[in-house]
């Protein structure tokens, strides 16, 4: 459970998160939407510990993260998926994927995580050797999910996977995510514009504007709902 | 003939020891987007350290393998206390900073050590062999400057390839922000990063000394030497900084064998004007342009 | 209005300037000994040069580990033309000098305007470590390793017979300076300070507004070059000897830290630094004498203390003492209600015309 109380964030003195509560039950899907300049990213960003919050606190569990470094909330089991992939494109596609668990003692269970990983996205396996510069646009998703899983995370952020792939190519990755969430019980807070593709595959959805949420309801009766979806999500 | 063998030699021997101190920038260069002028101060101080173990009457390994252990010590510890409040502020603060340890480095040497010019041991001969009756224009301790930094390179590429460690190291350079955020501890790769650098420098100044002498500012030269080496090796590949460095140590050696030794310094610096007059990033950069 | 207000600036810092040159005259005349005229000689030609390092580092953005080459260069053409026609007149040397190390200036800018950070860095490094190998090789005009004599300007004969050379020399320094200074300070003031401002702070807006960059960063080692030629004719003078052990990479080095410690940026500051950077070693020195150190510790102290004192800089105060010091002075000017920029001029605003 991935429990996000009051927390509040500014850059100098522009308020960018206002007093944001929101949980994510385990093996759920709660799908964070809004426009540019929402929060959004803001959102992840500090969960993960790269922006410290004015105030609030994110639970993990029993952990506190917030005060916490971004690696040490890492090895607390976050798992982050960057805005743009975050993939190290000067690094191969195997290389990537061994970062998302160097940290860990376990290096039987590594290796068997990244075969794990290979497994889940197949079009990686053949290109493990190339250099992630040389990947698609689908590719690199694939690799930012996949390297996110390597370290077994509890909860995984996920920061508009959908920016830049076809539509067939995202349907595919989201359905491999939704396995995942109940396969692995993971708690997942996905970010993103493309509502539509996000509501297809959330629990649970909050829209959140000018920093505030706006509305939270189920996934499902705010896809459901004309009035709604005109209002907050435009289409 | 000979005597383009003997330049030859010459060049490839002293570009080596610049290869070395290249490599070092270029390393920390790549991690923290810093120049560390003060390599040069700090192999010049980790081989007095040397010299007082070799007289104190330690074999000369011992004060080989203490100089680049201090190595170790010295650029880890600037790092970790001078360096990294630095690292996210205006590029010439780190410049000021890394020429503020410069000068005390050598401020601070003959003070310990005294400040009159040295002379440094070979561990082996600096003789040249002789083959019968000729003399090849090689001597033992130049194949040793050769072999030590070649095997120094070999062991770094090792680590930097071919373990976890390096693979951290790595992605703690090309990228720090989702280094983190995969949970690697970017501060310590970064120390361990100057540490390591500071190490080659190390080297670097034990291979220069019984050549150049030891005297405070006795790696000046060869700091800048091996920073021009860098730069016209484009400053992010080290296969650039050594070709780079080996180039400039060659072209050294030509000047001062054909022209005349005063002039080495300012051929490099007409190299090193040509090359940037040309490529302004260096004959081995991607293209990327960087605004530091 | 903008016209009319730049006149006024002009105007006050001219009677500014006025004002600190009788100060300086009565001082130099009947307040100092010879042996601090001396060392205020120093000070001032050391302060001419970092003002120039300033305008370039400081303002421009432009990173220069070689100024004491170029100072060099300056020495070395008083030196050299001296040495032909030993009769011409100072102000020809002066002006011969400023023009010489002003074109080696345009040529070292215009090489290296196409350069960024280290590789600027590196590239003044590297002329910092040639240049002085060059009167070695060419001896036969340069003097080698010796170096050239050069005499002392003899003060004129109305002054007196009595009159101390070192008061003359500390007189024509002092006016030096307080010409440059006068310059510099319009200058930075002027729509061309503005211009070498902009390019240092974002280079890419200021040629989205029409800029040229490279032209303005040219313009501005020339002018940087100019005051270290101006600064390195009258170090000929003042040293009696030009040889190059006077120009090694600590005397750039030492102008760098002159520039940090006032205060990167600012003209006031390069005045502060210059002083700290001469007075340091004549205060250290009588105090480590007094303690009886060695010779190489006392030598190297004022060295640690510019380590340390730059080190320290850089951790406490980022934008240097003075840069301390404005940005104080800045917070009570606001707090005071008056909008004026701090940190960029001299006491300027203390002038009567305001």
């Amino acid at each position: 459970m991935l429990e996000i109380s009051d927390l509040t964030v500014a850059y100098g003195g522009v308020i960018a998160l206002d007093q944001v509560s929101l949980s994510v039950p385990e093996g759920s899907i709660t799908a964070v939407l809004g426009a540019n300049g929402a929060g959004k990213s803001t959102l992840v960003r500090t969960i993960s510990g790269l922006v410290k919050p004015r105030r609030g606190s994110v639970m993990l569990g029993d952990e506190q993260l917030v005060g916490r470094s971004p690696e040490a909330i890492a090895r607390l089991g976050v798992g982050h998926v960057p805005e743009g992939h975050g993939i190290i494109s000067e690094l191969t596609v195997d290389e990537n994927l061994r970062l998302g668990g160097l940290w860990r003692r376990d290096r039987a269970d590594q290796r068997v995580a990244i075969e794990e990983a290979y497994e889940l996205f197949p079009p990686l396996r053949v290109r493990r050797s190339v250099h992630a510069s040389n990947l698609s646009g689908g590719e690199r998703q694939m690799l930012s999910i996949g390297r996110a899983m390597v370290a077994r995370p509890t909860a995984l952020l996920l920061d508009e996977p959908s920016l830049g792939l076809a539509g067939g190519l995202l349907a595919q990755i989201m359905q491999r995510l939704v396995v995942l969430v109940t396969e692995r019980n993971l708690s997942v807070l996905l970010i993103e514009q493309n509502a539509r593709s996000a509501l297809s595959v959330a629990d649970q959805a909050v829209v959140l504007s000018l920093g505030k949420i706006e509305l939270r309801d189920s996934a499902e009766r705010l896809a459901g709902d004309d009035a709604l979806r005109h209002a907050y999500l435009g289409f | 003939m000979r005597l383009f063998v003997i330049y030859t030699v010459d060049g490839i021997t002293n570009g080596m020891v610049y290869a070395a101190v290249a490599l070092a920038l270029v390393m920390i260069w790549r991690a923290t987007r810093i120049i560390n002028y003060a390599q040069g101060a700090m192999a010049m101080f980790t081989t007095y350290i040397a010299l007082v173990v070799i007289r104190h009457g330690a074999p000369y390994w011992l004060g080989f393998l203490v100089a680049l252990a201090t190595g170790l010590v010295l650029g880890a510890v600037t790092e970790r206390l001078l360096v990294r409040p630095v690292e996210s502020r205006p590029p010439l603060n780190a410049v000021i900073l890394s020429l503020g340890v410069l000068i005390l480095l050598e401020a601070v040497a003959p003070m310990l050590f005294g400040g009159q010019t040295q002379s440094f041991p070979v561990p082996v001969s600096n003789i040249d062999f002789v083959v019968g009756t000729t003399s090849l224009p090689v001597s033992p301790f130049a194949v040793f400057t050769v072999g030590a930094v070649l095997i120094a390179m070999l062991l770094l590429f090792l680590v930097f390839q071919r373990t976890t460690l390096g693979l951290r190291m790595r992605a703690a350079a090309f990228n720090p922000e989702i280094a983190r955020i995969l949970g690697i501890r970017v501060g310590r790769m970064l120390t361990l990063g100057w540490g390591l650098a500071a190490l080659l420098g190390a080297l670097a100044g034990m291979l220069a000394a019984p050549a150049v002498y030891l005297y405070p500012s006795n790696m000046d030269e060869v700091l800048v030497f091996g920073f021009t080496g860098a730069i016209i090796g484009g400053l992010e590949s080290p296969v650039g900084a050594v070709t780079g460095a080996v180039g400039v140590g060659l072209a050294l050696s030509y000047v001062s064998g054909y022209i005349g030794a005063d002039l080495a310094p300012l051929g490099g610096f007409v190299i090193l004007i040509l090359v940037l007059m040309l490529r302004p990033q260096g004959l081995f950069s991607f293209g990327r342009q960087r605004q530091v | 209005m903008n016209s009319l207000l730049r006149r006024f600036t002009f105007v006050r810092h001219g009677l500014f300037f006025l004002g600190l040159a009788v100060v300086l005259l009565i001082l130099t005349s009947f307040v100092f000994d010879s042996y601090t005229n001396y060392n205020v000689t120093e000070v001032a030609i050391f302060a001419i040069s970092a003002a120039g390092l300033t305008v370039l580092t400081g303002i421009n953005g432009q990173v220069s580990l070689g100024h004491g080459a170029l100072m060099m260069i300056g020495a070395y053409t008083t030196s050299v033309l001296l040495t032909w026609h030993p009769d011409l007149p100072l102000v020809l040397m002066l002006i011969a000098s400023i023009v010489s190390t002003g074109i080696a200036g345009a040529i070292v800018g215009i090489a290296g305007a196409r350069l960024r950070g280290p590789y600027l860095a590196g590239a003044t490094l590297a002329l910092a470590v040639a240049l002085p190998q060059v009167p070695s090789h060419f001896a036969s005009v340069f003097g080698g390793n010796q170096g050239l004599s050069v005499s002392p300007p003899t003060p004129p004969a109305f002054l007196g017979t009595s009159f101390a050379p070192e008061q003359w020399l500390a007189w024509i320094t002092l006016a030096a300076a307080v010409i440059t200074f006068f310059v510099l300070a319009n200058l930075v003031r002027s729509a061309t300070g503005r211009r070498f401002r902009m390019v240092r702070d974002n280079e890419v807006a200021a040629r989205l507004s029409g800029i040229d960059v490279a032209r303005t960063q040219v313009l501005a080692f020339v002018v940087s070059a100019a005051c270290a030629g101006l600064a390195g004719s009258l170090f000929a003078y003042w040293v009696t000897v030009t040889s190059p052990s006077g120009f090694t990479l600590n005397l750039s080095l030492s102008l760098l830290t002159a520039i940090v410690i006032g205060g990167l940026g600012s003209l006031s500051g390069a005045v502060l630094g210059s002083f700290i950077v001469v007075y340091l070693p004549v205060w250290t020195g009588g105090f480590a004498s007094s303690l009886n150190l060695s010779s190489n510790i006392a030598n190297n102290v004022p060295l640690a203390i510019y380590g340390v004192v730059l080190i320290v800089a850089i951790l406490v105060f980022p934008r240097g003492v003075a840069g301390g010091v404005a940005s104080i002075v800045h917070g009570v000017r606001r707090a005071a209600g008056s909008n004026r920029r701090a940190g960029v001029l001299p006491a300027a605003p203390q002038a009567p015309a305001q």
